[in-house]
């Protein structure tokens, strides 16, 4: 029992150890300091994602995955979105997939996107009153444990994201005995019922990576669970909260339009907005903006008031910061 | 190739100059321009003394009527395009990248305005006059070298030049819009600059590939680069005369750009040391001035500049908001992806968004140049702004009042100074910019 | 300790000497093609009338429009700082100083010290200045002494434009024509280039209390005029024309005491 459990934690210790191993490696090495933030994105990313699926191999207790999640964003703001969502992930590996072909990407027109940004707050509202409406759930029959527990209940839509591509538990995709799955897959295959859930779960599948082909990260512009993140800010009271917050020096900024334009979510804040605090609920907080940004000290990402990341003069290479 | 009085009666602006009085006014300009030269040289070197090595190579690369003349001559025999260009708005990505040579032909003496009055009146901007009378005679070695003329329509003057060059020469007029702020404005800029590359491939007979485009940007990227470390320099104590650093900036713009960067870097190499070892070009005290306003394109414009410096008391330049100066490399195209929809976008964006020029107007009023100025003033410690503006420049002199309020605001004093492409007016500048810097002097003694 | 102040104006060369601070004497002659002999002359006067020799003198500061072609002097100074000084000298609450010269017209904002803050010179033609009213004493047949006390008589009712001296003379012209009485068009005239005046002042920025110097300073009809125009009190010292040479003396005290750094100009 003992040794199972030192194996175990030994185990994490090595992945953390790797971990961190891998980000000091891109910080260093990498010299270009247009891409050094995004390669590191890139890898946090990956060692989250893998990070999830261990978690969801242990336990499915997706309660206290939940409740970290959000208690980390009340404070980081929607930096889950750009750094630790696998979905993600999968979509910026199509964007990956996209750039290496040498095609281009397509915007959605601003009033498209601006529609879509207000949209997600129905239709998060929508996945969590659709089993009320399906199922006829007796108020007092729900409990928070039902709300949250298990990939099978169709309420658990915030953690749709989460789903890792090989699961523990019976999936509706098998794979030479593993079970794969996908983020929403289980949700769509609780409502599709057994014989329509490849079809519709490919169907998603095809669609979320196709359109995030042509449009960068296009499933994030409505996504719940980045929404439920971001609801919090609509309140001006909470508005104070995340301690991760982008500043402008309005001084600085040229309005050269490069953070408008190599924006993955399409935010215009970032360009608009005078100067002083410019965060948003519809950034990422993928940190592109302040790489790009090619004047000093002009985008700062700030943490408390202390200035994590700031924008650089990126024609000279880095030395190591 | 100069036209006579027989073939004008189709052109639109019949510029009437006999060959041979051409001829004689193009020897004896040429005469004049190269002592002026010399002479500009030479003061800027007695300024400056323990003046760097690398400095020699753009002291020759700025005399007219030279090598660089003559290369760009050979290149053209051997096939290249040259495509000059009136205004900075000018994507020169997209001429590099068609293997052609980009020039600016914008002028700097003072002497063929003369004959520019003969076309228009002489209220019009000096240096539209001086273009107009330098192309008559064929005074300018890349003038008369431009296959083509890309004339972006950014105030009246450039406006109305375009049409009176395209007497003689192939001109290709570009629309930047007057409104930066909005998507139509962008959409616009776009379409032109597709507009614009097109005419490019045709008259090169090269077609503008990403491979071609990428190269290009990263031509530019390592000239912004040695440029930008140019600007650093000259933040803190000088190092570096400010006409000469002025002198370095205006090179690029008719210089082989690859050169040109690898000679900025070396001379920036050298100043580096020099920050080191304390070297300073004239002591640290001395007044720091900015010029903002009209451009001073050399070598004539040089008036300013040589009374700056070797004032009693004397001031340094440390920075300048024109478009023959600082304004010129500042901003980097920013590359996304390099697909051929983003690097042309990007390219679009870079030569509309960020240019400071009054041709553009919003509801907050220019305030990107207000930013830009205040930024600068801050970041170089500058003491006080010399705004020069050319008769006749409605744009540069409408927003002195908004400049000079908001500079009021940070307590740096701007002091108007309109001037003409004369040398009559020299002692009048002399004593405006004398008791200009005594002023700046003795602020920052109390 | 006995210092000099030259001021190489455009019409003429005046001289300033101070004795521990205070005026001693002055001095002035016509500038010519010669101005060693013009500055040897004011010199001669000058010091004649203070008794001294020229071996007395500790230190000569110049300034003025000719300021290039003054002999034998320690150091200099641009008009628009000499006279700061010289008006705060003479009325410590001065802030704002108008210098009308022959050719060239100043308005300058000082602070307590004497120190510039901003300033204006009229714009390359020298229809803000003196050489203005002697074109138009001249289209008027008046002589210039009599043209001042002249418009004191009038009771302003009609105007000339003040753009250019050109265009001036020719309004003049035509008023004679119209059989305007003289002393209303002198009155116009001064209004015209008091009118320039203000035109300058506002790009400075009017600071009480004002004070008026510069040879045309002398010209009741000008500080009549000037007055009308600002709606408030202007300070006249006597000897106006003298006010570049002053400042330029104060300035030579400065730099033998060490006020400003000691420093010697270039």
């Amino acid at each position: 029992m003992l040794l199972e459990v030192v194996s175990e934690a030994l185990k994490l210790i090595i992945f953390a150890g790797l971990a961190l191993a891998g980000i000091l490696a891109i910080l260093i090495w990498r010299k270009d300091r247009k891409t050094k933030v995004s390669c590191l994105r890139f890898f946090v990313q990956a060692v989250a994602t893998t990070a999830f699926f261990f978690i969801f191999s242990y336990t499915a207790q997706l309660l206290i995955i939940l409740v970290v999640i959000f208690a980390l964003s009340i404070f980081l703001g929607r930096f889950f979105c750009g750094w630790l969502c696998p979905f993600g992930l999968y979509l910026d590996l199509v964007t990956a997939v996209r750039k290496a072909l040498k095609i281009r990407y397509w915007n959605l027109p601003d009033k498209v996107n601006k529609f879509l940004n207000k949209l997600r707050y129905v239709l998060l509202l929508f996945f969590i009153a659709l089993p009320f409406i399906l199922e006829r759930i007796e108020p007092w029959q729900w409990s928070l444990a039902k709300f949250l527990m298990g990939p099978f209940k169709p309420i658990s839509v915030l953690l749709g994201p989460v789903e890792p591509l090989v699961v523990p538990w019976e999936s509706s995709l098998k794979l030479y005995g593993m079970n794969l799955s996908y983020p929403y897959a289980s949700i769509i295959a609780f409502y599709s019922g057994e014989n329509l859930a490849i079809i519709t779960i490919s169907i998603f599948i095809g669609l979320t990576l196709a359109s995030s082909f042509a449009v960068r990260r296009f499933w994030c512009r409505f996504c719940p669970t980045g929404v439920s993140f971001a609801v919090l800010n609509r309140f001006k009271i909470f508005q104070r909260i995340p301690l991760l917050r982008l500043n402008k020096v309005e001084e600085k900024c040229t309005k050269c339009g490069i953070c408008k334009r190599v924006c993955p979510a399409q935010v215009t804040d970032v360009y608009e907005e005078k100067g002083g605090d410019i965060t948003t609920s519809m950034c990422m907080l993928c940190l592109r903006c302040i790489e790009m940004c090619p004047y000093e000290d002009c985008l700062k990402l700030n943490m408390a008031g202390k200035t994590l990341f700031r924008s650089r003069n990126w024609l000279e290479p880095s030395k190591i910061e | 190739m100069r036209c006579g009085t027989t073939g004008s009666s189709n052109k639109k602006y019949g510029i009437e100059i006999s060959q041979k009085e051409a001829e004689e006014l193009r020897n004896a300009i040429r005469a004049t321009s190269i002592k002026v030269m010399e002479e500009y040289i030479e003061r800027m070197k007695k300024t400056w003394p323990n003046r760097p090595e690398a400095m020699q190579y753009f002291y020759d690369v700025a005399k007219f009527f030279g090598t660089r003349e003559r290369e760009i001559q050979k290149a053209k025999e051997e096939g290249r395009k040259v495509i000059g260009y009136t205004c900075m708005f000018t994507p020169i990505e997209l001429i590099l990248a068609a293997d052609a040579i980009p020039v600016r032909v914008s002028s700097g003496f003072y002497d063929p305005v003369k004959l520019g009055n003969r076309i228009v009146p002489v209220e019009v901007c000096p240096v539209v006059r001086s273009t107009i009378g330098v192309e008559m005679i064929g005074l300018s070695p890349y003038l008369e070298l431009s296959d083509a003329l890309i004339t972006p329509l950014t105030c009246d003057g450039m406006t109305k030049l375009s049409e009176i060059l395209s007497d003689r020469k192939p001109v290709w007029i570009l629309h930047p819009p007057r409104l930066k702020d909005s998507d139509q404005s962008m959409f616009f800029w776009i379409e032109e600059l597709r507009t614009l590359k097109a005419k490019i491939e045709r008259l090169t007979g090269t077609r503008i590939i990403a491979k071609k485009l990428k190269a290009a940007i990263e031509v530019m990227h390592k000239a912004t680069r040695a440029f930008r470390r140019l600007q650093e320099i000259r933040k803190g104590a000088p190092v570096i005369m400010g006409r000469d650093a002025m002198l370095v900036n205006q090179t690029s713009m008719w210089d082989d750009i690859e050169r040109w960067t690898r000679k900025t870097e070396e001379l920036c190499n050298e100043l580096e040391k020099r920050i080191q070892e304390k070297a300073w070009a004239c002591p640290p005290e001395t007044p720091r001035v900015m010029i903002a306003g009209s451009p001073t394109i050399w070598p004539d414009n040089w008036k300013l500049p040589n009374i700056i410096e070797e004032a009693s008391p004397q001031g340094v330049i440390v920075a300048d908001e024109l478009c023959s100066g600082d304004r010129f490399l500042f901003d980097p195209v920013g590359v996304d992806e390099w697909t051929m929809n983003d690097m042309f976008k990007a390219v679009a964006e870079r030569y509309l968004l960020p240019s400071t020029c009054p041709c553009f107007t919003s509801e907050d009023g220019n305030k990107d140049r207000v930013n830009w100025l205040t930024a600068r003033i801050k970041e170089r410690q500058v003491d006080g702004v010399i705004y020069h503006v050319f008769r006749g420049c409605m744009l540069y002199a409408m927003e002195y009042m908004r400049i000079k309020r908001v500079l009021e605001k940070i307590n740096v004093p701007v002091y108007y100074l309109d001037t003409d492409y004369t040398r009559e007016d020299v002692g009048q500048i002399k004593t405006r910019v004398e008791a200009f810097l005594e002023m700046l002097k003795s602020r920052a003694e109390f | 300790m006995i210092v000099a102040g030259l001021d190489m104006g455009v019409q003429n060369v005046k001289v300033v000497l101070l004795k521990d601070g205070e005026i001693l004497s002055h001095g002035m002659a016509p500038s010519s093609f010669e101005p060693e002999k013009a500055v040897e002359q004011v010199f001669q006067e000058a010091l004649k009338r203070a008794g001294i020799a020229y071996n007395d003198i500790a230190h000569v500061a110049a300034t003025g429009v000719g300021v290039e072609l003054a002999p034998h002097v320690d150091s200099k100074i641009s008009v628009v700082s000499a006279d700061a000084k010289a008006a705060v000298y003479l009325y410590p609450s001065a802030r704002t100083v108008i210098d009308i010269g022959a050719e060239e017209s100043r308005v300058i904002k000082c602070d307590e010290n004497g120190t510039v803050l901003d300033f204006a010179l009229n714009e390359r033609c020298a229809a803000g200045a003196g050489v203005f009213l002697e074109a138009m004493a001249r289209a008027l047949e008046v002589k210039l002494e009599d043209m001042g006390r002249l418009s004191l008589k009038a009771r302003g009712t009609t105007s000339i434009s003040a753009t250019c001296v050109i265009f001036g003379e020719s309004d003049v012209v035509s008023l004679i024509h119209k059989q305007e009485p003289k002393h209303e068009i002198a009155r116009a005239i001064y209004d015209a280039l008091a009118e320039r005046i203000v035109l300058m002042i506002h790009r400075v920025g009017l600071k009480p209390d004002v004070v008026l110097v510069g040879g045309v300073a002398k010209d009741v009809g000008f500080a009549a005029a000037l007055k009308r125009k600002l709606e408030t009190e202007i300070l006249i010292p006597q000897n106006p024309e003298y006010a570049g040479a002053l400042g330029a003396a104060l300035y030579a005290m400065e730099n033998l005491r060490g006020d400003k750094n000691g420093r010697r100009q270039l």
